[in-house]
């Protein structure tokens, strides 16, 4: 397909998201979507497939312009959006063949009965044809992330496939499972379907792209063959001056131990012994699934924990969340929707979740006045101390965007005054500007003798901001990187094959 | 200022229902406006006010509690039987611990064996209105006590004590919700309990305090009704919790969880009163009333989800804010 956007324009309220945006897609191509978060992107998904009307502007297909009224519209163009949140578009309680044809629009499998053998040898057929193995007859909610997303791309081509948008697909991918769709990604370009990738990895960007056009405030800022760019230049494209602190790591590292684990044992991880001193960052290396998660949710009581756990040089049990955060632990989820913030709540509300009862009278476990005065007081220093940008500490903390959110979750676990902090994935979902100034967060801590272990599936990100990484593969502690040793490929290498 | 202009509205679209019944109602009944009439309202309002008040902690919390109507039953029957034996003290001590343990049973049900708790309630609800017919064989049970009597009939102030109940209810739970940790815990659990467990919020601490807040209203509002009748009846809650999510729901509190006031839960049970005895007033069928009490739910959750549709509908005066629409949030 050949998709030109001229001048598309849209507005909600008096919020202008897309100010004359003009760009082509041209069939077989795969186009980079970047900007920040809030530069416009969704909203442009949105119009592409159909979900809004542009206020103004034109959507020409192959020269012809046309109007998608609504999301079917797109479809029969031969449309398809894949969301971040792609779990949305699947039924969990059905299976893969069942998933894959529950549209059936030509009713293939039958009109009022359908012939469920006949789907599953048909969609069999179909994953086979695209290289993928899954068994079509299990359950959708039994799939991993991976599978889920590959069944996605997979039931977008049971019919006329010309254009596809992917929405910031690896957030949730390991190094594996993303070449696996970057394999597709490829397919897909040779079978000359139109790829609109979006995506905040410009690693990503650069080695799967034709072509890069960022969006910042709405406008397009950059529009240029991949080849023709590096990825300083869009970064400044993304963020609009040139960064060039991207990674402004500070070592603060000193010699007291505060967090040591010895002879840790869980379901997923085995004979952990780590050490980390006060302000020091140890990265954990390794793919999604090699017990890294494990451990940091276990050393915040979540999973099972045998072996000894000392913060300070004090043994402490960590059999539940309260226990750990009355060692002064502190997590930080990757998943900040499910399980980081209460949406529908303030700002304020959620930043001093964890710490409300340093601002009650009353010593109780649930009972006490909130001296509002207090807590106004103290989580007010935080949120302007972490820049968090809320118009107002009492509007919902839905209404944030994705790196203000996880900002506020910071000032959650700040508010705790943590000696350990754990963080998984902390600036997975966040723009480029966001990132350097969590990574400006995450010194601050240390420079206050915070002892943090970092898991994050972004290499250059735990390559930059780690003072040393140990590597983890199938729950073991395979390797310890510092210094020279430092670098992406040594991860990797030790990651997927260990030591060799 | 969104969210507390949302629940400043959200409070505002019930006193706004209030308003309007009762200046429709003013318009075509003579006596509605009268002192007594109002204070006769307000009366027939404290019941199942008491239960909603229970209810709203229930449902901030994303759960539901449908043993209110059987619990307050039960705990009457077992007042008035403890009464006639032991006095009004233990009498009342009794129906107490019966509404708590009653509420207490829920929540270990829905928090240790991980039940939904409109199932939960659900079995208890029949549990309990079968255990009230047991014991008194179906029939009711008169009351003597002068002094219990006084909790229904009695006036202070020249209000009614029922009433009185009521708002010293409502003061001290809804200064509960709104300004302690506990209430902040309702509202954080309601909103994202994964969220709230990773806080280091006991949620299943706080659900079942919850249920027992809720058992105890209700044993507190089967005082009320058994020292008006003067006789606890096996059957006088039957339908009641109804009532209650009703006037919750109407005050604008989210079926959804994470949020909802009191003072909306107040204000959602005095539209129902008010109806009522606006239909009486009016001399509307009885059977007519059930039907418009429907309607007026339904009217009240339009209200709450489509004020959008209504901006769109009302011709517009001056350039009003926009609403903040989901697509808006992802922008800010």
């Amino acid at each position: 397909m050949h998709l030109q956007l001229a001048d598309v324009r849209k507005s909600f309220g008096d919020n202008s998201v897309l100010r004359g945006v003009s760009f082509d897609v041209g069939p077989g191509e795969v186009v980079a979507l970047v900007g920040e978060n809030g530069a416009g992107k969704s909203t442009l998904t949105r119009v592409i497939s159909g979900a809004h009307q542009p206020d103004s502007g034109r959507l020409l297909i192959d020269g012809t312009p046309t109007v998608l009224k609504d999301p079917q519209a797109a479809m029969a163009q031969g449309i398809e959006v894949i969301y971040q949140e792609f779990q949305q578009n699947l039924f969990p309680h059905l299976s893969v063949a069942e998933n894959m044809y529950v549209l059936d629009r030509e009713r293939v499998f039958g009109r009022l009965f359908v012939s469920k053998q006949r789907m599953a040898a048909e969609a069999g057929r179909a994953l086979r044809r695209l290289g993928m193995e899954i068994d079509v007859h299990r359950q959708v909610g039994e799939l991993s992330v991976a599978e889920r997303q590959m069944l996605e791309i997979a039931k977008a081509m049971t019919h006329e496939l010309r254009l596809i948008i992917l929405d910031e697909p690896t957030a949730a991918l390991d190094e594996q499972e993303s070449e696996q769709l970057f394999a597709q990604v490829n397919r897909l370009r040779e079978a000359g379907v139109s790829v609109i990738y979006i995506s905040h990895r410009l690693d990503e960007v650069f080695a799967l792209s034709d072509r890069v056009v960022v969006l910042r405030d709405g406008r397009v800022t950059l529009d240029a063959p991949t080849g023709q760019l590096t990825p300083a230049q869009v970064v400044t494209a993304m963020v609009g001056d040139a960064v060039d602190d991207f990674y402004p790591k500070e070592r603060n590292a000193g010699d007291e131990v505060v967090l040591e684990v010895r002879g840790g044992n869980g379901a997923r991880f085995h004979d952990i012994d780590l050490q980390v001193r006060a302000g020091e960052v140890v990265g954990i290396g390794g793919v999604v699934g090699c017990g890294r998660s494990d451990l940091l949710r276990a050393l915040f009581g979540l999973q099972p924990l045998t072996g000894s756990v000392l913060v300070g040089g004090s043994a402490v049990r960590v059999a539940s969340v309260e226990d750990a955060i009355g060692s002064r632990i502190a997590y930080l989820s990757p998943d900040r929707q499910a399980e980081g913030l209460c949406m529908g709540q303030s700002v304020e509300a959620n930043v001093s979740l964890a710490s409300l009862r340093a601002f009650s009278s009353g010593g109780g476990p649930l009972i006490g006045v909130v001296r509002r005065a207090k807590e106004r007081a103290a989580t007010g220093a935080v949120i302007s101390d972490l820049r968090v940008r809320a118009a107002s500490p009492s509007i919902a903390v839905s209404s944030l965007s994705g790196g203000n959110q996880q900002k506020a979750l910071f000032a959650k676990w700040v508010m705790t005054r943590p000696r350990v902090l754990l963080m998984d994935e902390p600036t997975r979902g966040v723009d480029v500007g966001a990132k350097t100034e969590i990574y400006r967060i995450i010194n601050q801590l240390t420079a206050d003798g915070v002892a943090v272990l970092l898991v994050s599936s972004d290499l250059p990100e735990l390559v930059a901001m780690s003072d040393r990484v140990v590597v983890m593969r199938e729950g073991r502690f395979v390797a310890e990187l510092t210094g020279d040793g430092l670098d992406e490929q040594s991860i990797l290498k030790h990651a997927l094959v260990g030591a060799a | 200022m969104t969210s507390k202009l949302k629940t400043v509205a959200g409070r505002l679209r019930a006193v706004w229902m209030l308003l309007l019944v009762g200046v429709v109602l003013s318009v075509t009944s003579p006596v509605f406006l009268t002192p007594t009439n109002l204070l006769n309202v307000a009366l027939a309002t404290s019941v199942a006010a008491l239960l909603a008040a229970g209810q709203t902690y229930v449902i901030i919390l994303a759960e539901i509690d449908l043993s209110v109507g059987s619990a307050l039953g039960f705990s009457a029957v077992v007042t008035a039987l403890t009464l006639g034996t032991y006095g009004l003290v233990p009498a009342l001590a009794a129906g107490l611990a019966t509404g708590a343990a009653i509420g207490l049973i829920n929540g270990l049900l829905v928090t240790r064996t991980r039940m939904p708790s409109f199932i939960a309630t659900l079995a208890t609800m029949s549990v309990f209105a079968g255990l009230t017919l047991h014991i008194t064989s179906g029939n009711p049970i008169p009351v003597t006590d002068y002094d219990f009597q006084g909790i229904g009939q009695a006036r202070f102030a020249g209000v009614p004590v029922p009433v009185w109940i009521m708002l010293v209810a409502f003061g001290v739970f809804g200064f509960v919700l709104a300004r302690t940790r506990f209430g902040r815990y309702v509202y954080a659990t309601g909103d994202n309990v994964e969220a709230a467990r990773l806080s280091g919020i006991r949620v299943h601490r706080v659900k079942v305090l919850a249920f027992v807040i809720s058992g105890v209203l209700a044993s507190l509002a089967g005082f009320v009704i058994t020292a008006r009748l003067s006789t606890a009846q096996p059957t006088a809650g039957a339908g009641l919790e109804l009532d209650a999510i009703a006037a919750v729901i109407i005050g604008g509190t989210s079926l959804a969880g994470g949020r909802g006031t009191l003072l909306g839960t107040l204000v959602g049970a005095l539209v129902l009163g008010v109806i009522d005895n606006g239909m009486n007033l009016l001399d509307v069928s009885p059977f007519l009333q059930d039907v418009v009490k429907g309607l007026v739910i339904l009217l009240a959750v339009f209200l709450d989800r489509n004020v959008d549709v209504l901006r769109r509908l009302v011709p517009r005066r001056a350039a009003q804010p926009p609403a903040r629409t989901p697509e808006l949030a992802q922008h800010i």
